[in-house]
């Protein structure tokens, strides 16, 4: 079995209008073996970037606490708060660094960017292991899971949908195909951002 | 009010009187398990450095900050040379907010906060009892686990130690 | 060299294997299109059945070498694993309890599965690791507990059942047949349970539970388990060692069948959809909720 699996665990992300979604399974197994029904793998960045870190438990951890150092010279260097681009750049170039001995995560990255003209705009990226930049349009996904995630997602996703339909869609996406993956699952928390708040609910699932 | 989260724990004996929890501070326990020689190292580094912290600032680590520091060192020795494989839990009553903690960590430094754990092939016999046990009487659960993971183990250890930790610090228990 | 003499050999016992297998390809009534055919038994009516074995000169070590999926994750011919079954004797009868999960990997295939085989109205058979070795040979060994009944003119034990199934899965040791059953039911000498695998062994007991669930639902059932439950109480327990079971394991879980097994024959009790279970009262969150372990010391009267 795939160090990637070890864990279990899954994260998706989806642009809607004008807000954006970013949902997770709350599983954390060792091996086949459930271990934590509340192991939170969707982390706040800034007030409007999130980021998922589906992958290897421990390296969850040690890329969480890496990458909050990394902004937090950032924000002092640059006395700004980092745009959603910027950060998946950071993310990519803190995997790559790794390159020969990475860390098993691939992380999924939502958030709102800002337009020239003062706007927000969705934002999500989601890369490999080693950095690899994904900047989708429509939604990206990670984690054990993430071969059935595609499919549903695939079926259930349409463009330009509001903050409460894009709950729905990223939730019955989550839910149904974390139901079909046996490392994920256990619960499910989703984030929705959108221009001025972040709209966060957790998910009753299947416990087995 | 002691609920089911106060944290007592047990852990197997490969010795016949070998204590395999160690007290950090005088709110915080550790039970460790895994590759004879690196667990008395890793619990005794810990330990040490857990003292020294307390030396220093005259007082202790609280349990979030222990197991956040003991993880990390678990962590940077997954990729180091020679890695510890030692699997811990760790309990500890915080005395500030008077709430006890539990944490499951294993040697990849995977860390969680649970409300019961086990490591070993014992826990396979005793969490769908910790799932199902009652939640006021957290030894007699305890004891049905130690029960069990002698009746069905092939290999099951004979004698335990408990201790507790709760408002009134570290002590040890007879089931 | 050895094997290469016995490869070309006309006399070695592999050479004689090979020539009664082209014997048998000649001849017609033993077409391998036999599915279809002959009222879909196959070659089992024939007799005893034979089966198409591998050809290489030693069949036992090529079938383990590509099926043994433990020693080689990318062997050719993966087979089914992850289950919780479970079965108990009691005052009452026998509990016969099974999740209905199918994993591929980490795949779950179905999520409704029959893991109990009905092989006639006395006994039950429970499946656990390769789905179709349990399903043909259960299936099979209920033909010949009918044809037992008919020769003797009374029920076949559960006992004699069970050793038939084992002797028949023994004889295929090493080939990759993969199962661990409980054979179940009521004759005689009144409930018993036996547990069967393709080892060869064969266990009278009176808690079984086989799959990689099973340790779970071992810690649910030892412990509540008493031989003077009630039915009530005996129904519960075996749907509560299952969903302890589907909800640690990742490859056991979606719903739970249970049967009784009574001196009248079995009784299908119920499928329960082990999500269901856990709001109703099982899940550990939901008998939390709303509680707090906090443990402040007493606050001292202020003036």
């Amino acid at each position: 079995m795939s160090i990637m699996d070890h864990n279990g665990g899954s994260v998706i992300a989806m642009v809607g209008k004008d807000c954006v979604a970013i949902a997770s399974d709350l599983r954390l197994g060792n091996q086949a073996l459930g271990i934590s029904s509340n192991f939170q793998r969707i982390f706040p960045v800034t007030d409007r970037i999130y980021l998922g870190l589906p992958g290897l438990a421990t390296d969850v951890a040690t890329l969480h606490e890496r990458l909050r150092f990394r902004l937090n010279m950032y924000t002092i260097k640059e006395e700004r708060e980092i745009e959603p681009e910027t950060f998946a750049h950071l993310v990519s170039s803190t995997l790559y660094e790794h390159r020969f001995g990475p860390y098993f995560i691939e992380p999924v990255m939502a958030g709102m960017s800002k337009t020239p003209s003062g706007g927000l705009k969705p934002f999500i990226a989601a890369t490999d292991l080693i950095g690899c930049l994904n900047f989708a349009k429509d939604f990206v996904v990670a984690g054990t899971a993430s071969s059935k995630l595609y499919g549903v997602a695939e079926g259930l996703w349409e463009p330009d949908l509001e903050p409460e339909d894009l709950f729905e869609t990223i939730s019955q996406t989550l839910m149904n195909a974390v139901d079909r993956d046996a490392f994920s699952g256990w619960g499910g928390i989703v984030h929705v951002i959108t221009k001025d708040k972040v709209i966060t609910r957790t998910l009753k699932a299947r416990m087995d | 009010m002691a609920a089911d989260t106060t944290a007592a724990r047990s852990i197997v004996k490969m010795k016949v009187d070998e204590d395999k929890i160690k007290t950090l501070s005088p709110h915080l326990l550790m039970a460790y398990s895994g590759e004879p020689g690196d667990t008395v190292q890793f619990a005794e580094y810990v330990e040490r450095n857990i003292r020294l912290y307390q030396i220093r600032n005259l007082y202790a680590l609280r349990p979030s900050a222990a197991a956040s520091w003991i993880r990390r060192s678990l962590a940077e020795s997954l990729r180091s040379r020679r890695p510890y494989s030692v699997n811990l839990l760790l309990g500890g009553y915080d005395t500030a907010t008077h709430d006890p903690h539990l944490y499951w960590i294993d040697y990849l430094g995977t860390i969680s906060e649970v409300p019961f754990a086990a490591h070993g092939y014992g826990s396979y016999f005793a969490l769908s009892l910790l799932d199902r046990g009652p939640l006021e009487e957290g030894l007699a659960t305890l004891k049905r686990c130690i029960d069990e993971v002698s009746k069905r183990l092939v290999v099951s250890p004979g004698n335990y130690k408990i201790k507790v930790v709760d408002k009134d610090g570290v002590r040890e228990v007879e089931l | 060299m050895n094997s290469f003499v016995e490869r070309y050999s006309t006399t070695s016992a592999t050479g004689q294997l090979r020539r009664a297998q082209r014997l048998a390809d000649e001849e017609d009534e033993f077409s391998d299109a036999a599915w279809g055919s002959s009222a879909g038994f196959g070659n089992i009516v024939k007799g005893s059945p034979s089966f198409m074995v591998p050809n290489t000169p030693d069949p036992t070590s090529f079938l383990r070498l590509h099926t043994d999926d433990h020693a080689d994750p990318s062997c050719r011919i993966k087979i089914q694993h992850g289950t919780t079954t479970l079965a108990f004797r009691f005052q009452g009868g026998v509990i016969v309890a099974v999740d209905s999960r199918a994993t591929a990997g980490s795949y779950i295939a179905s999520g409704t599965v029959k893991k109990v085989i009905e092989i006639n109205p006395y006994l039950l058979g429970t499946m656990a690791g390769g789905a179709a070795d349990c399903q043909y040979w259960e299936t099979y060994l209920g033909m010949h507990c009918r044809l037992h009944e008919l020769r003797n003119r009374e029920r076949i034990s559960v006992s004699a059942a069970s050793k038939y199934l084992s002797n028949l899965v023994y004889s295929y040791k090493g080939m990759g047949l993969s199962m661990g059953t409980m054979v179940c039911g009521w004759d005689k000498t009144g409930p018993a349970v036996f547990y069967v695998d393709s080892d060869g062994t064969r266990l009278k007991g009176d808690i079984f539970s086989v799959g990689s669930g099973s340790t779970f639902a071992y810690g649910v059932l030892d412990q509540g388990y008493r031989w003077d439950l009630t039915d009530e109480e005996a129904q519960e327990l075996g749907r509560r060692s299952i969903y302890a079971a589907g909800h640690r394991d990742a490859y056991s879980g979606n719903t739970c069948n249970l049967y009784h097994v009574k001196e009248d024959g079995w009784k299908f009790i119920g499928n329960y959809d082990l999500a269901q279970l856990h709001n109703q009262g099982y899940g550990y969150e939901h008998r939390v909720e709303g509680r707090s372990s906090a443990n402040p010391p007493e606050v001292v009267a202020t003036a």
